[in-house]
């Protein structure tokens, strides 16, 4: 059977790529971005927000062109544009990116962990134990995947109520004045603030999985907006919360946010917003996982399952290799130059290519 | 023509077995009489144990013996009794004597058999519902005869449209299996795929509609039943009437109802009959009762063996107080209760009722207030585990509560290795795992995912009757309206 044929059962309603753009979007890097754009644009920060925000709207109406000119995934789009076999070889390329995406991920909240709850926690045992957990969404196909995005957004929405608490200690003209920073500070910061927003490149892998794709665009730009005012709302709330000299010293803003929590029969509220986090990075990894097995069967033909399982089985042995928090850190910074590099030069590029791809076929 | 010859021997052969076979038992009995007025000699053949002496002695026999018959053929005029049979094929001749027909031979007519109904019914009398008892509403629950629980669901559904469709499962039990659905209504690839399922089922013997549950489930290794089972017949009444199929298998006096979805485990029938603000709270009491149920341990075990920080000052010394003379592990001391409890349970489940009411008490106040005193245990936890027991109970549907009973374990097992995180993590499993469970290839997790807003009126909460006037969408009915909503009651303005 031709392998880029979907099966209509397998398909999902327009309005789920909603849910699956906000849970692959929201991830680890909510956890601690404020201090990063605060650094570059001081308090000015959330305008990079919008900025990136406002860019990330742009690219995706690319990426809703190239879908709909091929009607297919990104490996249809490489083969329209560059042939068959050299397609395949990027397309492949695209699997180390997600794998890449996949690993960034599973450290940097093991390390959140590690630093905040469980110092000794084994990050090769918990990598393995979380792969598998992804594997068996995996198998259960694309619409299980979908449903881990829904719960991976919904259920972990009412830790957002828990930031109310924080009001009664915020000052809100802290964030005056505004534009008090160059353009170049504030696309310093949009830059930086990339690596948050990233993971809605996934429409190009799943465009095909979905019904009447036509309809999912206004979800799908619905999504991104949702996001960007969701971090805007958080950054301008973690400017409040804290003064611009105290953010610098805080890597978890969002966390710290967290500490001022107290309920009658919880004291450290922080502890359970990094339990939850659990919910909120298995969409990411759940959908990445599945794009990457998915990338395998497209290029070289394995089976699904199979690719699945080796992809799980590689990622808490390249684990092993991380031992020091500077490793993290450093991995995290390539893997920030890679995605915006794919997200905002690469996709940008090949629209183009796409376009002028179209007019020759045309004539 | 070799072949021909042996299947031929064959077929003699199996004949000649079957009255080998009949004789042998001490309840198989053959009879012959002669009509008075031909003097044709006749033969009553039966299973004693199976049919009703009185039908024979009062209806069949008396105008056998009295009125003028030269064929076989003719008792079908003289015999008072619907269902007579007259048939030719010998092969057929074993199902119909073991199914309670009579089988009259004639000398004079050797080829033809002629077969008169006369099974004997040993029915239970109706009993109130023990399981599903509700305080208000019908008092009827199923039995074990098909004929008595499908007499009572067409009492509530007199119409012409509620077809029932049977099959036999078990090649030794023989079991009859009857599914109900309303034509025009139902969904026809869901009862396609249950009669699909039927006839492939390959077994010996069936016991029980447990037995159809597991053969029939999409995931047989899951804790979660995934048929819902009944025994009441208002209940399938209503979900026929919603657009499901109703299974009723011979020999058990629960129903079964497909497709299902979670939420439909933890809603009693009685929501329907109570306010709806009532039941809505019922329902929310219900679910709340389930997550406690679960969590609670787990929770208490994560706490107190890796995050003492999570807990307030004042609580922690509540805590530590009741905790400071136990000399086991939190995971040890939650394991000793809760198998504890699953004890009590187990052995007040095995002996009969009255001794086992004595074990509930001996066992809850004993073997509670002991292990405390004897600094096993703390207070604390023994009030969480009793609690959490209590919230398993509330569980309307039996096979849930016992799965949720269950659930706890893995929890706990993640709570001691992982703490919180573990706890999350397992949450986790569990959303995945009911994200692929499937009813009849209806999503299980209806109707919060896939989320249709419409059908959240009778999930968590039950709203009113007059609201609900659709029938759940994810059941793809072909006639989604329950009633027109239009034209049904609806609220008067200001001073109308």
């Amino acid at each position: 059977m031709d392998s880029h044929v979907v099966p209509e059962t397998s398909k999902v309603s327009p309005f789920l790529l909603f849910y699956i753009i906000i849970s692959i979007q929201i991830g680890v890097g909510v956890l601690g971005y404020q201090r990063v754009i605060a650094e570059h644009a001081g308090y000015d920060g959330w305008i990079s927000i919008l900025i990136t925000g406002i860019a990330v709207h742009i690219v995706m109406w690319m990426m809703f062109k190239m879908a709909e000119t091929t009607d297919g995934d990104i490996i249809k789009v490489h083969q329209y544009v560059i042939g068959n076999i050299a397609g395949k070889i990027i397309s492949f390329l695209l699997i180390i990116y997600f794998m890449l995406y996949i690993l960034v991920i599973l450290l940097n909240y093991i390390q959140v962990i590690q630093i905040w709850m469980f110092p000794d926690l084994s990050t090769f045992w918990y990598t393995l134990a979380f792969m598998a957990l992804c594997t068996y969404v995996v198998f259960g196909g694309f619409r299980t995947v979908v449903g881990v995005s829904f719960f991976g957004m919904v259920l972990p929405a009412y830790l957002l109520i828990t930031l109310v608490f924080t009001f009664r200690y915020s000052n809100f003209t802290q964030i005056l004045p505004i534009l008090d920073h160059s353009l170049i500070d504030l696309l310093t910061a949009s830059y930086h603030m990339s690596l948050t927003f990233v993971g809605f490149e996934i429409i190009l892998f799943v465009y095909p999985f979905i019904k009447e794709p036509q309809k999912s665009k206004k979800w799908a730009h619905l999504a991104v907006l949702v996001t960007t005012l969701f971090y805007t709302f958080l950054a301008i709330l973690t400017f409040a919360y804290f003064s611009e000299g105290q953010l610098q010293k805080t890597v978890w803003a969002t966390l710290s946010m967290w500490q001022i929590v107290q309920l009658p029969f919880v004291e450290r509220f922080e502890y359970i917003a990094v339990a939850n986090w659990n919910l909120i990075i298995l969409p990411n990894i759940c959908l990445s996982l599945w794009v990457a097995s998915r990338l395998i069967k497209r290029t070289i033909h394995l089976k699904q399952r199979k690719g699945t399982v080796i992809i799980a089985a590689i990622i808490p042995l390249i684990t092993l290799l991380f031992k020091t928090g500077e490793q993290v850190q450093k991995l995290s910074e390539i893997t920030q130059k890679i995605t915006f590099g794919f997200v905002f030069v690469y996709i940008p590029l090949l629209f183009i290519a796409t376009m002028i791809a179209k007019r020759v076929k045309k004539q | 023509m070799v072949i021909l010859m042996s299947i031929w021997d064959k077929f003699k052969k199996k004949n000649e077995d079957w009255k080998v076979l009949l004789k042998q038992s001490t309840d198989y009995q053959s009879t012959y009489y002669i009509n008075k007025k031909t003097n044709n000699r006749f033969g009553f053949h039966f299973f004693s144990t199976l049919i009703d002496e009185q039908i024979i002695q009062e209806s069949a026999l008396p105008p056998l013996l009295n009125e003028e018959f030269k064929t076989l053929d003719d008792i079908k005029k003289i015999v008072p009794i619907a269902d007579v049979q007259i048939l030719e094929d010998t092969t057929k001749i074993e199902e119909k004597l073991l199914n309670g027909y009579v089988m009259i031979t004639m000398d004079s007519d050797k080829k033809k058999y002629a077969f008169v109904a006369a099974q004997k019914e040993i029915v239970r009398s109706l009993s109130q519902p023990e399981i599903e008892f509700s305080v208000i509403g019908p008092k009827e629950a199923f039995v074990e005869s098909i004929g008595q629980n499908l007499n009572l669901i067409r009492k509530r559904l007199p119409i012409k449209e509620l077809i029932s469709q049977e099959f036999t499962v078990g090649e030794l039990s023989k079991t009859r299996v009857a599914v109900l659905h309303i034509e025009g209504l139902t969904n026809k690839e869901n009862v396609d795929t249950v009669k699909q399922r039927l006839e492939n089922i390959k077994i010996d013997s069936i016991s029980d509609s447990s037995y159809i549950v597991e053969l029939l489930s999409d995931n047989s290794n899951s804790l979660f039943p995934q048929l819902l089972d009944t025994e009441r017949p208002d209940r399938v009444a209503a979900i026929l009437a919603e657009g499901k199929i109703a299974i009723i298998v011979d020999g058990s006096p629960h129903v079964l109802i497909a497709p299902t979805t979670l939420i439909e485990f933890f809603s009693a029938f009685e929501d329907y009959f109570l306010n709806w603000i009532i039941a809505s709270f019922f329902r929310l009491v219900r679910v709340f009762a389930v997550f406690f149920s679960i969590l609670v341990t787990p929770i208490y075990v994560a706490a107190l063996t890796y995050h003492f920080e999570l807990v307030p000052a004042d609580l922690l010394g509540t805590l530590v107080t009741s905790r400071r003379a136990i000399p086991l592990p939190p995971i040890l001391e939650a394991l000793f209760l809760e198998l504890t409890i699953e004890l009590l349970r187990e052995a007040g489940a095995r002996l009969p009722t009255k001794v086992g009411q004595t074990i509930g008490i001996v066992g809850g106040i004993v073997i509670g207030t002991a292990s405390v005193e004897a600094g096993l245990t703390s207070n604390v936890l023994l009030i969480f585990v009793a609690l959490g027991a209590l919230a398993s109970f509330t569980t309307p549907v039996y096979k849930m509560s016992n799965t949720i009973r269950v659930l706890r374990f893995p929890f706990l097992l993640f709570a001691q290795i992982w703490g919180m995180l573990g706890i999350v993590f397992c949450f986790c499993i569990l959303t995945a795992h009911l994200l692929r469970l499937t009813s009849l290839g209806r999503p299980f997790l209806a109707p919060i995912y896939p989320l249709r807003i419409k059908d959240m009126k009778d999930s968590v909460i039950r709203s009113p009757l007059q609201n609900m006037s659709r029938r759940p969408s994810v059941l793809r009915t072909q006639n989604p309206y329950r009633f027109n909503s239009k034209k049904a009651k609806h609220n008067k303005d200001i001073d109308e």
